[in-house]
């Protein structure tokens, strides 16, 4: 009897994959790993030692991380191949072993006026966080490549709803006293259309950074002053001032970026200085640049270029990136936040998102790229309504990508891993009883800490209404601020983990991905689809369906279309809106004209040579890199227009 | 609705510059339709000149528009300035913003002039079909002779008085003389002014390719002028429309060029009637080249050709078998047969397919593939060396049909070698890429249960062999 069970055994022994045996012989180990005290792991060669516990009041033990006490080895089989712990394929939990300690994934929006303005707002929300995580919306003249102009139709809008920033010295003002460089700053912007020209001025800005370091260091101060003062004989220097504080600097800035305004720093620096301190600075510097093209065609329609060449030159920054080693900077933020926001529901947000995703990491291999050299560069953003499905849309994200990435592109262990900032849904809330939107913005903020999302930003309760105050997005922060620091369930870096609705949900998610992905593929691909305009009929389809949903009040929306208040709980209306002063946008357009006036004479032999790259298919961004320097933003787009096409609209 | 045909309501639709929510404008231009309005819509991020160049060209009694991103009390003001200049301040203005619009705004943007500013109280209050409703009553005045004011500067800087030429056009889809209207303007006895004729299947991109070719003259005759006629159907039921050519067009707004959208009212043809009219005022001012673009058009439909001098046809390479290729009328009347969407799945199939049709329609059989006015392009890659060739082609048969020529030398953008390459993002042998994921992401899913289900029996054997082992019988 033993003996045959004993062949059976080893029969069925055959048919396990040298995979899945590795698993099982592992078990016990990885096990064992978790139930020590202190848990390694290594980071890019660096071990890192951490505390795999915390201590609650009452003394409690809480583990970080929770392992299933499964005895089958089949249940220990399919929850390590679908789930594992974070850190592990498939990364269904989470991309990292434990989550960063001392950064919590908090990083907030701002952008208004003047890049002054901006600045002083970046201080004051990163002031007591010990991560500079800034996060940069532009005003739409910025977002549509042009420059800011006295015609009412562009001056309206200037400073308005963001930031407005049309020269590489804008740039170093934005960003001014924060060490670009530093790895506990990292940026991200939120531009699409014209990205590469504005990734140019902040790549520019944070090397100008290094040298004014580096003269610093060398005290050559003096040496750099006889150069501004010949270059600036005839003319006013640019300056750092903000007409609503003129008399100072806010509070955090000392200054750093901004001693070399007007100047860059290879007029000022020996060539060979300048160029090691360029390729060291562009190994350091750490944030995030939009740039997400084809999301942009489905629902946001900022694109300013035809679709092709917008992808030739997210292709060149990828490039690029790949040549000088920036390895710390994500070259897109495949962004499901604006689709999601233009009304389709969470399935269609991450299927189109992935999908946008993997049609970028099939245009850069067609390029010739490594799958390795630059899927690390890549990066996801999402956004986190109210839907069942939101509770695992990381999971899902995370595991097809994995498992893509593995096995149909053979990318190694980093390239699988998918990282994703996540944003509560703006479309969720609501003009009346704003009270309750922090309400939802909490649970919504709940369900991402729980997914182990890579970085957050949680909305303010006014946006529905208005352009958040100090006061509203101080509310925004704290409610992560309470979920990491005081909610103790969040203490579990897994909590959610080992829900028999959680995982079922996941697999249900998963499929439907899966099943839209195939509909996609029916139509020729994401970029055939697009040109069915299938995406954007499905948003909108979405977004019907939602509205009449909340019209019907099949759809519950407490304060809304239910539990009305006495008066009906009417719309609110500020009494008043931020909005940018006559004085911001006169100075942004009047700097701007002076930064076109200093550098006439180099411009259009520099707009020729952008002209002239970009008609023998070279690598533009390298170029802009060189353009910024004498070229403002609106310029550089006109030029490109010319060599790249327009953007052709739909309907 | 008092809306009868030969008073048509025309609206120009639009988000506002630099704005790309064009949700809400979408649902109001189909409700719009829906009340048997013509809507010229132009999609998104447009500036106030070209909005009103668009008005003004158009001859429309509205103008609706968005604006979400701010800017809007410069903006509407100066759609409003820019119309009372030209001597348009007949055409009414309507906006919405959302929240974005305070009341106090609203107010002042109505004192000024714009005729309303919809609120989203006014949404609730009056519904989107009220609201649009109002809009329709406040557009509904007639369009008459020309205005006597309209003798000063022309409008806008442009090259020619676009709103004579507007209204005339709209005098002739009336049914009203225009005689007086032309009989001011110049140019009335030039005989060598081409017009040619673009017709094609619908969703072939006409209104892309005639973009092209109005760039690539622009660019090649920088003292030329062209005018564009574009027609598209009118809906039987509603009577309204959506004329919707110019949001495809990026090179039409300019001084040198002038583009009408002609609804076919109630013809029941790919070409209103009055496109000939249309041309005859265009002639009249004095436009150097004409361009006429049909509505989408069915295998048999070869009207195009009795008001044109030369005619271009536009298909895709998804026709079906190539047998669908004999029963197409064009192919044995076009000048030009342009294959577009090159870039898709068996276009060059596509052109051997149609070559040897046009062979056999014209009894070529022994001629060379290059003599053949048969081309494949791509208008949606810019600068395509393709739609380069296909504009040197249309500048040679021009020559040959009409003798106009206007320059010795063909422009250089003709020469096909200084395009751009076809622009291939997704290697077609990799365009199955996303099913592939699926497949392989299932394949493990798969894989997964097959082991898992090995190893619970793995452990059930192993558990049992434990028992066994320890039994005593056993021993």
């Amino acid at each position: 009897m033993q003996s045959i069970l004993q062949k059976q055994y080893e029969a069925l022994e055959k048919k396990l994959s040298p995979e899945v045996k590795e698993l099982m012989g592992k078990w016990k180990e990885l096990k064992n790993k978790y139930e020590a005290d202190f848990f390694e792991y290594t980071v890019r060669g660096k071990v890192i030692k951490q505390q795999i516990n915390t201590v609650s009041l009452s003394g409690t033990k809480i583990p970080k991380v929770v392992l299933p006490a499964y005895k089958d080895w089949g249940d220990i089989v399919q929850w390590q191949m679908q789930e594992n712990v974070p850190g592990e394929f498939p990364y269904t939990a989470g991309v990292f072993e434990l989550k960063r300690q001392g950064e919590d994934p908090t990083r907030m929006f701002a952008g208004e006026g003047g890049p002054e303005r901006t600045n002083k707002r970046f201080h004051y929300v990163s002031a007591d966080q010990p991560a500079k995580r800034l996060s940069t919306a532009f005003d739409s003249v910025t977002l549509y490549g042009q420059d800011p102009a006295y015609r009412p139709d562009i001056y309206g809008k200037i400073g308005n709803a963001g930031v407005s920033i049309a020269t590489v010295d804008d740039a170093k003002k934005l960003y001014s006293g924060f060490d670009l460089c530093d790895p506990s700053t990292s940026v991200s912007m939120t531009i699409n259309g014209p990205a590469p020209v504005i990734l140019a001025f902040f790549m520019n800005a944070a090397i100008d950074q290094q040298c004014e370091k580096w003269i610093e260091e060398n005290k050559l101060w003096h040496e750099v002053e006889k150069i501004r003062k010949k270059k600036y004989e005839h003319q006013p220097p640019p300056v750092y001032y903000n007409p609503s504080s003129p008399e100072r600097l806010p509070d955090g800035n000392k200054g750093l970026g901004l001693k070399l305004l007007g100047l860059s720093g290879d007029e000022v620096l020996p060539r060979d200085v300048y160029e090691k301190i360029k390729a060291e600075a562009l190994q350091q510097v750490r944030g995030t640049v939009q740039a997400d093209i084809l999301k942009e065609d489905q629902a946001q329609n900022t694109c300013i270029f035809s679709t092709e060449f917008a992808l030739k030159l997210m292709g060149d920054v990828q490039a690029f990136f790949i040549e000088n080693k920036v390895r710390n900077f994500y070259s897109v933020s495949i962004s499901g936040y604006h689709i999601a926001e233009a009304g389709a529901n969470p399935v269609t947000q991450l299927a189109f998102t992935l999908a946008n995703g993997f049609t970028y990491v099939e245009y850069y291999l067609s390029r010739g790229m490594h799958i390795d050299d630059f899927a690390p560069n890549l990066s996801f953003f999402f956004s986190n309504g109210m839907d069942p499905e939101y509770s695992v849309i990381g999971r899902v994200a995370r595991r097809i990508w994995a498992k893509a990435i593995k096995y149909i592109y053979h990318g190694n262990e980093r390239s699988q891993k998918l990282k994703y900032h996540i944003q509560t849904s703006g479309r969720s809330l609501h003009a009346q009883e704003i009270d309750f939107n922090d309400i939802r913005t909490t649970l919504q903020a709940l369900y991402a800490i729980y997914d182990n999302c890579n970085s957050l930003h949680t909305n303010a309760y006014d946006e529905a209404i208005t352009t958040p105050t100090e006061e509203s997005v101080r509310r925004a922060m704290a409610i992560q601020l309470i979920i990491n620091r005081e909610l103790g369930s969040a203490k579990t870096e897994n909590f959610i983990q080992g829900s028999f609705a959680v995982e079922a949900l996941t697999d249900l998610v998963e499929e439907a991905i899966l099943a839209e992905f195939d509909r996609i593929s029916d139509r020729g691909g994401v970029l055939g689809a697009m040109e069915r305009m299938y995406q954007r009929n499905k948003i909108q389809e979405e977004s019907l369906h939602y509205e009449s949903l909340k019209h019907s009040g099949e759809l519950p929306v407490v304060g809304v279309n239910t539990f009305l208040n006495k008066k009906g709980s009417p719309t609110l209306v500020p009494d008043e809106v931020i909005r940018s002063t006559t004085e911001e946008k006169e100075q942004q357009i009047e700097n701007m004209k002076a930064f076109q006036k200093r550098n006439e004479e180099k411009s259009a032999e520099k707009l020729d040579a952008l002209k002239t790259a970009a008609g023998n298919n070279e690598n533009l961004f390298e170029v802009l890199m060189d353009t910024v320097k004498y070229c403002s933003l609106g310029q550089i787009t006109h030029a490109l227009f010319e060599v790249g096409g327009q953007y052709r609209r739909n309907m | 609705m008092n809306n009868k045909p030969n008073n048509k309501i025309r609206i120009v639709t639009s988000a506002s510059l630099f704005d790309g929510h064009d949700a809400a404008i979408n649902i109001m231009r189909r409700i719009l339709q829906s009340k048997g309005a013509e809507v010229i819509h132009l999609g998104h991020d447009r500036s106030a000149h070209e909005i009103v160049e668009c008005a003004i060209e158009e001859d429309v009694q509205g103008i609706a528009l968005t604006s979400y991103q701010g800017g809007h009390i410069e903006f509407f003001k100066y759609i409003k300035d820019l119309l009372d200049e030209s001597g348009c301040g007949h055409i009414k203005i309507f906006g919405g913003g959302g929240g974005t619009i305070l009341p106090q705004e609203a107010e002042q943007l109505h004192q000024y002039g714009i005729t309303k500013i919809y609120s989203p109280d006014d949404g609730r209050k009056m519904g989107l079909e009220g609201m649009i409703e109002e809009v329709i009553r406040h557009c509904s005045f007639s369009l008459t002779a020309a205005s006597e004011s309209w003798t000063d500067a022309l409008p806008l800087g442009e090259k020619k008085d676009i709103r004579k030429i507007a209204r005339a056009i709209t005098l002739a889809e009336k049914g009203e003389s225009y005689s007086t209207i032309l009989a001011h303007m110049k140019g009335s006895d030039r005989t060598d002014i081409p017009v040619i004729g673009i017709t094609g299947t619908g969703g072939a991109g006409k209104s892309s390719v005639t973009d092209e070719i109005v760039r690539r003259y622009l660019g090649a005759f920088t003292d030329k002028t062209i005018a564009v006629i574009s027609v598209d159907p009118s809906k039987k039921k509603t009577g309204g429309a959506l004329l919707g050519d110019r949001i495809r067009m990026n090179s039409i707004s300019g001084p040198r060029v002038y583009m009408r959208s002609l609804a076919t009212r109630e013809d029941n043809t790919a070409i209103s009637k009055v496109a000939k009219d249309a041309i005859a005022i265009c002639k009249a001012a004095g436009y150097d080249c004409i361009i006429l673009e049909t509505a989408g058009v069915g295998q048999s439909d070869m009207s195009i050709v009795d008001y044109c001098d030369l005619s271009v046809y536009i298909m895709t390479p998804e026709y079906g078998a190539a047998s669908q290729l004999e029963k197409i009328n064009m192919l044995d009347y076009a000048d030009i047969i342009a294959i577009n969407k090159f870039d898709k799945a068996g276009a060059e199939d596509a052109l051997n397919d149609v070559r040897k049709q046009y062979r056999r329609n014209h009894l070529l059989f022994t001629a060379a593939n290059d003599e053949l006015p048969v081309t494949g392009i791509c208008a949606n890659t810019f600068n395509d060396k393709r739609v380069n060739h296909f504009f040197g082609l249309l500048l040679q048969k021009l020559k040959e049909k009409t003798g106009v020529l206007w320059d010795d030398a063909l422009p250089n953008s003709s020469h096909a070698e200084d395009g751009r390459q076809d622009a291939i993002v997704i290697p077609p042998r990799r365009v199955r890429y996303l099913s592939e994921i699926s497949d392989s992401v299932r394949a493990y899913n798969a894989r997964v249960n097959e082991q898992s289900d090995i190893a619970s029996q793995l452990y059930q054997l192993n558990g049992a062999i434990q028992i066994l082992k320890t039994l005593p019988e056993m021993k």
